[in-house]
């Protein structure tokens, strides 16, 4: 390997290491959110209102009063969990799912991909507003989940060569439509399924955050980040902390989850 | 050529096609007597057939057709998305160029990532406090702006929703044009014929750019896709009265018809856009000078 | 004759490892070298010094001259004050895809003479009338991709011979073409070197070229020069232990009958009536029957038929008419689950890279078959699999590589490996040497060999080399635009061929024999 390919593969083992490391920590701060944060969610009066960031509330205080570091923990860690349950339905219905429906029938197969096809070439936010508008917004992280699938599916579909000389030559030779799929599926996911359930996490964890701050997502009382920032909105132009730390610690939970994917520089999870 | 086009007219049949199927049961939610499966179904194809006369129903909350609400809104919202393209061109090429060199796109890497990694409405609001805070500029972000407006007010109330839509886009834009240049850098060709004695730069001007400009054209799906969704997240925070804030107003008060329709226009949109995008990249790649 | 290149104390250092240690050449005007070498010889960095492509990361020393021109270090890249010309290797696609030959090749011409577009296309006109192989300028006006490689095998040596050089670069120029070919560019190539008297740096890992341009050779190994001399004299036999060695990979076709033991016990694929081509019947179709044990070659160039017959007999492609038995099953009337259990008895080496799953690991590859169709434990699968790649010398490699870092050579291996496994009643033998140097061939012949020797799988080989289908099979069917045109034992169809493609054929691979002719082309 060249100088230049030996530089570029270790910044990408580099920003993977990365992105893991950070969503460890996410997990961490999820599972002790309730010991580290200093006040319950949702806890009014703690302090004064808007007050700045200071040693007493190290990420200030916002409209009533309550720490801005506490909510933001508690609306991490639910905002996390949340991205995690959608992700994982991403991943169900549509990584695996394509993976499967590669070694499908042709008709069926070609039915398939034109179908999730179809719904990959429309926003998935679009989606996730109209499942949850047709359902109920407790069903949010599940809407999201679905609405992700379609680009998932077309993902690992495409990846499943059906025409290529190897997969011949295989059935040529007897081996079974299962065993082939079996093939794809243990190289699919052992190669690719952390890169996949990273990369659905970053797209779910934008959905719904998007979702929550356009009034489709986690209804109050609940704790979103996604809330805090549309609550923040009539705020935060005099006090930028309101709306900063939440918009920070989201910023966190995508970065990580993209660079634990391995996605380039503006590539859509 | 033809057969490709022909197979991309295909596609693009197939998913308009979709569009209007999925268009139609949306709308047929709205049916006063759609319980159960098989009048559900029975409205839907009522509904498709409503679509074929060109009839769109009326919005459930106005009471005024459809269409028409579509024709007041659209308008602003198409303006957005052709603004937003624009600066997404201009900020995302130079920016595409400069990171297919390894060497910057590494050391830019770190707050590229950060970047896009930004959700688009935390971009928009980002974009709101340093224009209130820096530039002293009136935002939008409470109030809706009402009324007519300076041309320099109207200005800077429409170049910050454009400015979100566009950095958007710009990201999109970059990663087609790198994603394009690096497929190029692979090829044996580059080496073949700088061996055989052309130039580097003839090599870049003959075979490569052309190759690269198709590959970016070819994305143009991919890019509008971006560009709609900017513009869904910009009109709400910026309080602009489009059609994509019009999408999100009906899904909230249960308007299925006009949901139905506005859906359907982005979805054609963006199926438009990648047709003509594919095409004319076929073209471009095909024509490239010999 | 004066000097054209002049090389002195050349070292090429990549990544810390010498690749190319203290080479000297001396080339004079008209004059041929054949630089011949595995891969990893230290040939392919000795091209990029004289060429002037060195990598950036390369760190070269040493002198080299061009000329009359004073002696400069190697490492200072420069216009050379010669016309060297490149001749590439069309497989190694030099040519971008999506602009058709003729432009390319005009403004490689162009460029290289400093003349118009439209004379260097006049050039390149003269250059293709001279050539054989009746490549037209209306031929090259299309895509690389539309273009056969022998064609644009010709194109390339047209731009060559266009450019007038003083010094040719030939870059494994013909290899993997096919011996009727690769016969045909090199005397085309010997001719133009007459006509024009440049002087020729021939570097290769196959034995063609020594064996047909004559001349000097020059045997690299691990970065040094194991041996220099005449090409007649290292063919003899008479050179080091390690060019005897390359050597014996080349093309011999021998008139002795093979002493294998005869095919035994019943048919194992009868084939009745079978015809491939669209619009022929069975009364066109062709008729034979392989027995358990023996072989049979399909022969015949590219496009010559002998893949349409194949993929017709083993039910790729469903035949206009005719009956194939396997194992005295008809296959086509099968269900697709009883056609694949017939199916298991079947191998395929293949010639090409894409017949392996490149995410699938070595070891992977070869219990698969194991696992799909026998239900044995883990620790009998793992002995199965450590015999068989220790039987193809791959048993010290790292078992959880993925097939897609491998070489050509050791996929090629790995095929077999995964074969033998399988235990199969018929090998599906196709191009097995394409694309491997002359030491790997030697060794791959003695896998294949083994293999047969060890198991007596019935061989069915498809192949453009006479050579190669005589050490791997007893018998032969000779293919010609779509038609069967000879068969036979190969030894009687050696010796009295009757058709002239079989003639051809032959041609391709019988070498001059250099001691009758002039030492040097």
């Amino acid at each position: 390997m060249s100088a230049a390919g030996e530089a570029q593969s270790l910044l990408r083992t580099a920003s993977r290491a990365t992105g893991w490391t950070g969503l460890g920590l996410v997990a961490v701060a999820v599972f002790l959110a309730d010991f580290l944060a200093r006040a319950p969610a949702g806890a009014t009066g703690i302090g004064r209102m808007l007050e700045a960031p200071s040693e007493a509330h190290l990420f200030g205080t916002d409209l009533l009063g309550r720490d801005v570091l506490s909510e933001t923990l508690h609306g991490l860690s639910e905002t996390a969990i949340h991205a995690f349950v959608g992700a994982m339905i991403a991943i169900l219905v549509g990584s695996l799912f394509g993976a499967v429906a590669g070694r499908f029938p042709r008709p069926l197969a070609a039915v398939l991909r034109s179908l999730f096809g179809v719904f990959a070439s429309v926003p998935a936010l679009f989606l996730t507003i109209l499942a949850i508008g047709l359902t109920a917004r407790f069903y949010a992280p599940i809407m999201a989940g679905l609405a992700a699938a379609p680009l998932a599916f077309v993902r690992a579909f495409d990846r499943v060569d059906t025409g290529s000389t190897h997969a011949e030559y295989a059935k040529a030779t007897g081996i079974a439509a299962t065993t082939l799929l079996r093939r794809d599926l243990t190289y699919e996911f052992r190669g690719n399924f952390a890169a996949a359930a990273a990369r659905a996490l970053a797209a779910v964890a934008i959905i719904l955050s998007t979702a929550s701050f356009l009034g489709f997502g986690a209804e109050p009382p609940a704790r979103d980040l996604g809330l805090m920032i549309a609550a923040a909105k009539t705020s935060y132009l005099a006090a930028w902390w309101t709306a900063a730390f939440p918009a920070l610690a989201l910023l966190v939970l995508v970065l990580c989850a993209r660079l634990a994917a391995g996605l380039e520089e503006g590539e859509r999870p | 050529m033809l057969e490709f086009a022909a197979r991309q007219a295909v596609r693009l049949a197939v998913g308009l096609v979709g569009a209007v199927l999925v268009a139609a049961l949306i709308s047929a939610i709205a049916e006063p007597h759609a319980h159960g499966l098989s009048p559900y179904l029975t409205a839907a194809a009522r509904r498709l057939l409503s679509f074929a006369r060109l009839d769109f129903g009326r919005s459930a909350i106005t009471g005024l057709p459809a269409f028409g609400e579509i024709a007041r809104r659209a308008p602003s919202t198409l303006l957005t998305v052709a603004a937003g393209g624009c600066v997404a061109l201009a900020v995302g090429l130079p920016l595409g160029l400069l990171f297919s060199i390894e060497a910057i796109r590494r050391a830019a890497s770190p707050l590229m990532q950060i970047v896009t990694a930004l959700p688009v409405f935390c971009a928009g609001l980002a974009l709101a406090y340093g224009a209130f805070r820096l530039l002293h500029w009136p935002v939008s972000v409470n109030t809706p702006v009402n009324g007519p407006l300076a041309p320099d007010q109207a200005f800077r109330f429409a170049a910050l929703p454009v400015l979100t839509v566009g950095l958007a886009g710009a990201a999109a834009v970059q990663l087609a044009l790198r994603r394009a240049a690096s497929q190029s850098s692979g090829e044996s060709f580059r080496v073949g014929l700088r061996r055989l004695g052309l130039g580097a730069f003839e090599i870049e001007r003959a075979y490569v750019v052309p190759q690269v400009i198709a590959g970016l054209v070819s994305s143009a799906g991919e890019i509008v896709l971006a560009l709609l969704s900017a513009t869904v997240v910009a009109e709400w925070v910026f309080h602009l009265p489009g059609a994509a804030d019009l999408f999100v107003k009906s899904v909230a008060l249960n308007d299925w018809n006009m949901t139905a329709i506005v859906l359907f226009l982005f979805a054609a949109l963006a199926f438009v856009a990648d047709f003509f995008g594919r095409v004319a990249g076929f073209v471009l790649a095909n024509e490239a000078s010999g | 004759m004066s000097d054209i290149l002049e090389i002195s104390e050349l070292g090429v250092v990549r990544a810390g490892l010498p690749v190319l240690e203290r080479f000297s050449l001396r080339l004079e005007s008209g004059e041929s070298v054949v630089v011949l070498g595995e891969t990893g010889s230290g040939k392919e960095a000795l091209l990029r010094v004289v060429g002037g492509f060195c990598d950036k990361s390369d760190v070269v020393t040493g002198t080299i001259r061009f000329g009359e021109a004073e002696a400069r270090p190697a490492a200072r890249r420069g216009r050379p004050p010669i016309r060297i010309a490149y001749l590439p290797n069309p497989l190694s696609r030099p040519l971008a895809p999506h602009a058709t030959v003729l432009s390319q090749l005009g403004r490689v011409v162009a460029r290289k003479m400093g003349s118009p577009l439209g004379s260097a296309r006049e050039e390149l006109r003269l250059a293709l009338e001279r050539l054989p192989g009746g490549v037209t300028p209306a031929l090259l006006d299309a895509k690389p991709g539309k273009l056969d490689a022998v064609s644009q095998a010709i194109a390339l040596l047209a731009a060559t011979s266009a450019q007038t050089p003083d010094l040719v670069l030939a870059d494994h120029a013909m290899a993997d073409l096919g011996p009727s070919a690769i016969a045909m560019l090199l005397a085309a190539l010997a001719e133009e070197k007459k006509r024009l008297g440049f002087a020729l740096l021939y570097v290769t890992g196959g034995l063609q070229p020594p064996a047909r341009l004559g001349g000097r050779v020059v045997v690299l190994r691990a970065g040094r020069i194991i041996e220099e001399g005449d090409a007649r004299r290292l063919i003899g036999g008479h050179a080091h232990a390690y060019t005897r060695m390359l050597f014996k990979a080349m093309p011999r076709l021998t008139l002795d009958r093979p002493k294998r033991s005869s095919a035994r016990g019943q048919p194992l694929l009868q084939v009745h009536g079978l015809s491939f081509q669209p619009g022929t019947s069975s009364r066109d179709g062709i008729t034979f029957e392989l027995r358990r044990g023996a072989s049979l070659a399909l022969v015949g160039e590219e496009g010559s038929g002998r893949h349409a017959f194949l993929r017709a007999v083993l039910g790729f492609d469903h035949p206009p008419s005719g009956r194939v038995v396997f194992d005295a099953v008809d296959i086509n009337i099968l269900s697709q689950a009883m056609a694949a259990r017939i199916r298991r008895r079947i191998a395929f080496i293949i010639g090409t890279d894409d017949s392996l799953d490149p995410r699938m690991t070595l070891w992977d590859t070869v219990e698969e078959p194991l696992r799909a169709h026998l239900n044995l434990s883990r620790d009998l699968r793992a002995g199965y699999r450590e015999s068989a790649l220790t039987r193809v010398g791959l048993a010290s490699h790292q078992g959880s590589r993925p097939v897609g870092t491998l070489t050509a050579f050791e996929k090629r291996r790995l095929q077999v490996a995964r074969a033998i496994v399988g235990a199969p009643l018929l090998a599906v033998i196709d191009e097995p040497l394409k694309g491997l140097d002359a030491f790997a061939r030697t060794i791959m012949r003695e896998v294949l060999t083994d293999f047969r020797l060890a198991q007596g799988p019935a061989f069915l080989v498809v192949t453009s080399d006479l050579s190669v289908a005589q050490a791997l099979a007893d018998d032969a069917m000779v293919f010609k635009d779509g038609k069967l045109v000879e068969r036979g034992a190969i030894v009687d169809i050696l010796k009295q061929p009757q058709d002239p493609a079989t003639r051809a054929l032959i041609e391709a691979v019988s070498l001059p024999d250099l001691s009758q002719s002039p030492a040097a082309v």
